[in-house]
């Protein structure tokens, strides 16, 4: 009896469940399976248990073939339910099922820094023959458990993702291997020490040099959220999740330019759902993960135990190909190597296959070579590049023989060069002291014999005439370029007027000689992105590169061709990022500027390429790196995870260049917000703000969406960003040329052409 | 001319002169005034002549004026002295706006030339004008600072100094901040580095300008007048401002600037004088300077002149040049409606001989102040206010004299200038004395104490005037 | 000794503002889509970042600078007839009538409990630095004075004296006068609470809170 009351149970479980996924949708199905599940109930008091036992199965038959059926017809957003779903498989699920023993580590439910990070040491048993082998492996993951609430979804506060920071560390001195469980919505987006994207930044830096194999599995992959720990040499996605750069909630908002809260029409979220092309397929298709792991029709629940066998069986095989792909045996590596497995390896089974999880110092130094490629050609392609496959083929020439000629420059003369000149300076030294030596006593006592020195004849001249000047135009007080808006005769009036009495400024004067800066209390003024290229650096000296490439709208998405064309007709520019070298004193630097004027300084394909490409030109060149922020608004959300990938991709680019001895400055203007902020712009050890910018992770309407909460006005402001640490300095924007001068002088690593 | 119609950016006694110079002129004017100077007789003056009025929340605020402009559809602005005098960006604002105005003063690139204390030092000694001993542009080198420094030093015993001393200010300041002197050389060093670190945290500029400080001076001034072409301009004879309280305010002028006929000097005085005029002449026509401005000199004991700077403005003892000058057979000049004359575009219609000066000018600038108490300005009400009218006398004051009145806490308390007129020296100086007996300035203070002002000590000055 | 219920009672029988809203600046008007007896609020929220309502924009310079509610009320006269037109700054453009809201009250009665520090001449006042840094981070409950400590800066004529507090020793619970504003001779600055006065200002908080509805 009990056994009929549970199997009835779990099947109105079962129809709950497709209710909900379906959100009413689906109508005659569910409706048919509540009439039979209610017939059944009507009739059990008079069946025999041998008609209900067999009732009972037959219903269950039917409902899994109807829920095979349904399977097929999942759009996008019932995926986005089903990964929400409270009856979906969590990570102390697969903790108990995947591994062979597990300790959780720092807390225990809601006692822990952050029940929405979960950390455990774990282990796998292999058998070879007789031998038992325990593989240990550290993971972490989002915890959503089954709608606990101080789960918090597994949406991650700072401190959560600075725990998961903390033992991917330990993981990599104990050198095993790191699992991590992406299953979360997004990132819980306070401000606080540290703020949601400071601590992001921190992560993405951090893995990005991780010395051991990291295999993430991706359920509910939410954007910034997401990349807290899912930068992994493999990534697997479950089938039934989503992997995405945005809620489809918030993407609706977005499209329907929704403010202040206000719902988005089911529809409008069904069809951006469907637009960000999230699914498991859709990112494997698009090569941003590397393998999708199959789940049981409608999404896998806690007790399907033949899924989670075969998510341990594709979790060590994951781990073994990462390991072997860095030993040096070139034969073990193309055995495995992915995705092009040879037949023989097709039917492997992990559990009779024993690979050490350890890695040899060279191997760990291998793995971050191929991690960094594996990451380097995610998303590549999806932008507009009319450069003639000559033409490209030119510039990776040229590009190699850059590299030649430094190596020359640097590495075999240069530091000739330095040895040589050392000893001649000692030289010179140690001639001149023996010198003076042997001087010094005839020179004063030719001193004593003439009399005193004479004085030297009084300069009434230099006193009063003229002096030879020349000025220096740099310190003059005129821009040599003048923003649009100081064409208008109009006055503006300062934000902080009320509280500082500030007067009202003329705007020729205000956009003109100060620079839009107020005069009395110091507030800057946003400006165009052209006055800081063209009054910062030495004139004449910016030589942009890599103007051809173009945004592009990788997806498809509805009516983005139109819009991009728009802010391309409209800026003129081709994409958001403008990279180039200019000088600062005659000392050269590479630049990657992004433009706040095309679509909100968003971050795409195109942009992360430029980005990154100006990376490596900088490392190529040992030239310093500036990122100039003129306003971020985050990822472009039409881009998909297309976009969302250039976080971890291009701190991947920023990590090499620093740990190769580069400077990279980052310099915020105007707003500054979300992903870019939360990655390789905020894992710069350098950061500083212009005056009055603002920056952080999620703007006021998204925190009172998602936390309820109301927050101070200067909540992003750059001071409140100093006191938190994320940034190191504010500057007056007058100041920017000769605080980057100062900058070069005092910062960086040692591998620049001018140390 | 052209019928115009002025806005007067300004208060009190200076917006007073210009009204009636615009009613000699027959030009129209429209007169501003904040709360607080409600009562202000230039705002009594403006009714009584008819002119367009409006009330204003600051004299300071350009938006607010340049707003008045256009809705009384004023062409011209005269900003006066102190305010936007001398500020070059309004200069340029008026003249540049989508409804343009005249600025009446020099043209917005003159006052921004001559506004910069270096670039005029340059200037001037760019046609051998003789400037303080010292460095003529930032000095950014400990060395070269030194090497400056000792020559000044040595240059002073030279010339016979007992105790030489040298100022070090930052070149990007201004307003007696980050200044020093230094009397023992050795110390030198230590001050220079102290001003240049001053200079880089509030300045972000670590130039420092090194100069001879001279003691022991008269101070002295040349009135220029030039039209739009800038290329013809007259002086209207100089002026000795010595007589100043001790936070080296003015408060009695002279014209003209020494009186060697009366007085004996232990210099060529009248040469000094010509030297002086010819110089800011020079310079004048070297920036092309088109409205009226005043070149301001030391002059030391030993009869050496030194420029010190430029006011591109009208100033406020104006009318003792004026009281002294003749043109052809107009006596007593005006120069505010001269200034305006000329801002509005007309020619000159006069050269420099055409003008004469004759006699001696004094004026006394009275002010609701305590000089025994370091010049503190006094607070109050105003019960009494009365003179003794002469024919030799010119009253200008915003104070009324019909009914009590409240000084404003906001502005200078300047209450009144008085300028005489004697036939030399000695006349002058007893006019003078006659006119400040006749005075009556009565009124109390909040707690009933009663007024004080700097009448005494006027008088107490005039018998020093025109000695060095 | 502070009657309360008598102070209490006296304001009950006035219990309303009349506020007059002029125009700080010249310019030419437009008034907001408002009517007379329409409710308006000022400033609110955690922060007083929600401004005030909309009563008029007066345009300077092509400017439009707002002019909006200061506090909450009722319009009792809005003057539509200036629409359009250019006025000088100080132009009356909006009576307010504004109900005593809690803490005015309380300000008003303990008006009479705290001692006052009165300007001892018309001028312009301003904390001194050390004093206005910790008023901006701290708010001005968390400033003692004490007698002959240098509080002020006294802004008249160009110059600026050290105005010392003089009286007893204690806190700052009121500030009477606001930034680049004249205070006539004689008016408060500050009111400070001593520490023996501390229960009779917990009394006339506690009293309000209980007897003063706020109405709109």
């Amino acid at each position: 009896m009990i056994d009929v009351d549970k199997k009835l149970h779990r099947l109105n479980d079962r129809l709950v469940y497709i209710k909900d996924i379906f959100a009413g949708k689906q109508d005659e199905a569910v409706r048919m399976l509540q009439v039979r599940l209610e017939e059944f109930q009507a009739r059990v008091s008079e069946m025999s248990s041998q008609e209900k036992m067999s009732a009972l199965s037959a219903m269950e038959e039917l409902f899994t073939f109807m829920e095979q059926k349904l399977n097929e017809q999942l759009t996008p957003m019932d995926k986005v339910r089903i990964v929400r779903h409270p009856q979906r498989i969590c990570l102390r699920d697969i903790l108990e099922n995947v591994y062979d023993n597990y300790t959780e580590i720092g807390g225990q439910d809601d006692k822990s820094i952050d029940p929405g990070m979960l950390i455990a040491r774990a282990y796998i048993t292999r058998k070879r023959g007789k031998a038992l082998h325990n593989q240990p492996v550290m993971v972490i993951g989002q915890e959503t458990g089954h709608g606990e609430e101080f789960r918090n979804g597994g949406s991650v506060k700072p401190w959560g993702n600075a725990k998961a920071l903390q033992y991917m560390k330990v993981a990599e001195i104990e050198n095993i291997p790191v699992h991590t469980y992406v299953f979360t919505p997004g990132s819980y987006p306070i401000e606080d020490y540290p703020g949601a994207a400071q601590q992001i930044a921190r992560n993405l830096y951090e893995m990005a040099g991780l010395k051991v194999p990291v295999i993430s599995v991706f359920s509910e992959g939410g954007s910034g959220g997401a990349e807290a720990i899912g930068l992994a040499d493999r990534r697997l996605m479950l089938s039934h999740g989503y992997y995405s750069v945005i809620s489809p909630e918030g993407a609706a908002a977005i499209e329907g330019r929704l403010r202040d809260g206000a719902r988005a029409a089911p529809e409008l979220i069904e069809r951006c759902a469907m637009q960000l092309k999230m699914t498991a397929y859709d990112n494997l298709n698009h090569g941003l993960i590397d393998q999708v792991v199959e789940e049981p029709p409608l999404g896998a629940k806690p007790y399907h135990y033949e899924f989670f066998q075969s998510l341990r069986n594709e979790l060590m095989r994951a781990t073994d190909e990462v390991v072997l792909t860095t030993r040096s045996f070139a034969l073990l590596r193309g055995a495995v190597s992915h995705p092009h497995r040879p037949k023989s390896l097709e039917n492997y089974n992990a559990e009779n296959f024993v690979t050490r999880w350890s890695l040899s110092p060279k191997a760990r130094e291998r793995l971050l070579t191929l991690r960094h490629k594996k990451f380097r050609n995610l998303s590549n392609g999806r932008w507009i590049d009319p450069r003639t496959p000559f033409d490209k083929t030119l510039s990776k020439i040229q590009a190699t023989s850059t590299d030649l000629i430094n190596l020359f420059r640097h590495d075999l003369w240069g530091r000739r060069k330095k040895q040589i000149g050392f000893a001649v300076e000692e030289m010179d030294a140690g001639a001149r002291m023996l010198l003076h030596r042997i001087f010094t006593p005839f020179f004063s006592f030719m001193r004593e014999l003439v009399g005193p020195r004479p004085q030297p004849r009084i300069a009434a001249e230099e006193l009063t005439a003229l002096s030879s000047w020349e000025e220096d135009n740099g310190k003059s007080s005129v821009w040599s370029y003048i923003s649009s808006k100081a064409k208008v005769d109009r006055a503006v009036t300062c934000p902080n007027a009320d509280k500082y009495g500030c007067l009202d400024l003329w705007a020729p004067d205000l956009y003109g000689e100060f620079a839009g800066v107020c005069t009395n209390c110091g507030h800057h003024f946003p400006m165009g992105y052209k006055w800081f290229m063209y009054n910062v650096f030495d004139p004449g000296s910016i030589q942009e590169f890599n103007q051809e490439i173009e945004a592009a709208n990788p997806l498809n998405w509805d009516g983005f061709d139109a819009k991009l064309e728009q802010a391309k007709q409209k800026t003129g520019l081709k994409s958001g990022c403008i990279t180039f070298e200019a000088s600062i004193n005659n000392t050269r630097m590479c630049v990657a500027l992004l433009a706040a004027s095309f679509r909100g300084g968003s971050v795409g394909v195109a942009e992360g390429e430029k980005f990154l490409s100006a990376i490596e030109r900088a490392q190529r060149k040992r030239l310093p790196l500036l990122a100039y922020v003129h306003g971020t608004a985050g990822i472009r959300i039409q881009e998909g995870t297309n976009g969302v990938i250039q976080m971890p991709r291009c701190t991947m680019g920023v990590r090499r260049y620093i740990d190769a001895g580069g400077l990279y400055l980052v310099v915020y203007d105007t707003n500054s917000y979300a992903g870019p902020v939360a990655s390789f712009l905020g894992c710069s050890p350098y950061q500083f703000a212009i005056r009055s910018t603002n920056l952080g992770f999620a703007g006021r309407g998204v925190i009172k969406e998602t936390t309820g909460m109301d927050i101070p006005p200067d909540y992003h402001d750059a001071e409140k960003a100093l006191s938190r640490g994320h940034i190191q300095g504010i500057w007056d924007r007058r100041d920017i040329r000769n605080n980057l001068h100062q900058a070069l002088l005092t910062m960086g690593g040692r591998n620049l052409y001018y140390k | 001319m052209e019928k115009h119609k002025v806005l007067i950016a300004n208060r009190g006694e200076i917006a007073m002169r210009i009204t009636r110079a615009c009613q000699k002129l027959d030009l129209d004017f429209v007169c501003v005034y904040t709360a607080e100077d409600a009562h202000s007789g230039h705002v009594a003056l403006a009714r009584e002549l008819g002119g367009d009025i409006y009330r204003v929340s600051s004299y300071h605020d350009a938006n607010e004026l340049m707003a008045v402009a256009d809705a009384s559809e004023a062409t011209a602005v005269h900003p006066g002295y102190g305010f936007f005098a001398e500020d070059f960006r309004l200069s340029r604002r008026v003249t540049q706006r989508e409804r343009g105005m005249i600025f009446i003063g020099p043209s917005w690139r003159v006052i921004r030339e001559l506004g910069d204390k270096i670039n005029t030092k340059r200037l001037a000694r760019s046609l051998g004008v003789p400037t303080v001993p010292g460095s003529d542009k930032p000095i950014y080198d400990e060395m070269e600072a030194e090497h400056v420094a000792q020559s000044l030093y040595e240059f002073q015993l030279s010339s016979g100094i007992a105790q030489p001393t040298i100022m070090v200010k930052a070149s990007a300041g201004g307003g007696g901040m980050g200044i020093e002197e230094v009397q023992d050389i050795a110390m030198f060093r230590s001050v220079y580095r102290r001003i240049r670190n001053y200079a880089l945290r509030n300045f972000k500029d670590e130039g420092v300008l090194i100069e001879q400080r001279i003691r022991d001076f008269n101070h002295l001034e040349v009135q220029i007048v030039s039209d739009r072409s800038g290329k013809n301009p007259v002086h209207f004879g100089t002026r000795n401002c010595s007589i100043q309280s001790t936070g080296h305010q003015k408060r009695v002028e002279v014209a003209p600037g020494f009186a060697p006929d009366e007085i004996s000097y232990a210099f060529d005085a009248a040469g000094v004088l010509s030297e002086i005029t010819e110089h800011s002449l020079a310079l004048a026509r070297k920036v092309r300077y088109d409205n009226v401005g005043t070149w301001e000199w030391i002059v030391t004991r030993d009869g050496r002149p030194f420029l010190m700077e430029v006011n591109t403005r009208i100033q406020v003892e104006n009318g003792v040049s004026g009281i002294i000058a003749s043109i052809g057979d107009r006596e007593g000049i005006d120069i505010i409606a001269e200034q305006i004359r000329v801002g509005l575009g007309e020619p000159l219609g006069y050269s420099q001989e055409d003008i004469s000066l004759d006699g001696v000018g004094i004026e006394y600038r009275i002010i609701a102040e305590d000089p025994a108490a370091g010049f503190t300005p006094w607070v109050g009400r105003i019960e009494k206010f009365s003179w003794k009218q002469e024919n030799w006398l010119e009253m200008y004051t915003q104070v009324p004299t019909d009914k009590p009145y409240d000084i404003p806490t906001e502005f200078d308390p300047n209450l009144a200038l008085g300028i005489v007129w004697g036939r030399n020296m000695e006349e002058a100086r007893a006019r003078g004395a006659a006119f400040l007996n006749s005075l009556v300035l009565e009124g109390s203070d909040s707690s009933g104490n009663p007024l004080k002002s700097n009448i005494s000590f006027l008088r107490a000055k005039t018998d020093e005037i025109l000695r060095f | 000794m502070l009657d309360i219920s008598k102070l209490l009672e006296e304001i009950k029988q006035t219990p309303f503002d009349e506020v007059e809203i002029i125009s700080p600046w010249c310019g030419r008007v437009s008034c907001a889509d408002i009517n007379e007896d329409d409710p308006v609020s000022g400033p609110c929220g955690s922060w007083l970042e929600i401004p005030g309502t909309l009563l008029a924009s007066v345009e300077r310079e092509h400017n439009p600078k707002p002019v909006r509610a200061p506090e909450k009320g009722r319009i009792k006269l809005i003057r539509k007839e200036l629409e359009g037109q250019f006025i000088e700054a100080g132009t009356p453009l909006v009576t307010l009538k504004h109900f005593l809201t809690k803490q005015e009250v309380i300000q008003i009665i303990l008006r009479q409990a705290l001692h006052l520090f009165n300007a001892p001449e018309r001028a312009k006042y301003y904390f001194v630095p050390e004093v206005d840094m910790k008023i901006r981070t701290a708010g001005h409950r968390s400033v003692r004075v004490n007698d002959g400590m240098d509080l002020f800066i006294m802004s008249r004529m160009k110059r600026e004296v050290t105005l010392p507090y003089s009286g007893p020793e204690g806190l700052i619970y009121s500030v009477y006068f606001s930034h680049n504003e004249n205070v006539g001779a004689g008016d408060p600055l500050i009111g400070v609470c001593p520490e023996e006065l501390m229960p009779i200002v917990e009394d006339v908080v506690a009293r309000v809170q209980a007897e003063w509805e706020e109405q709109d």
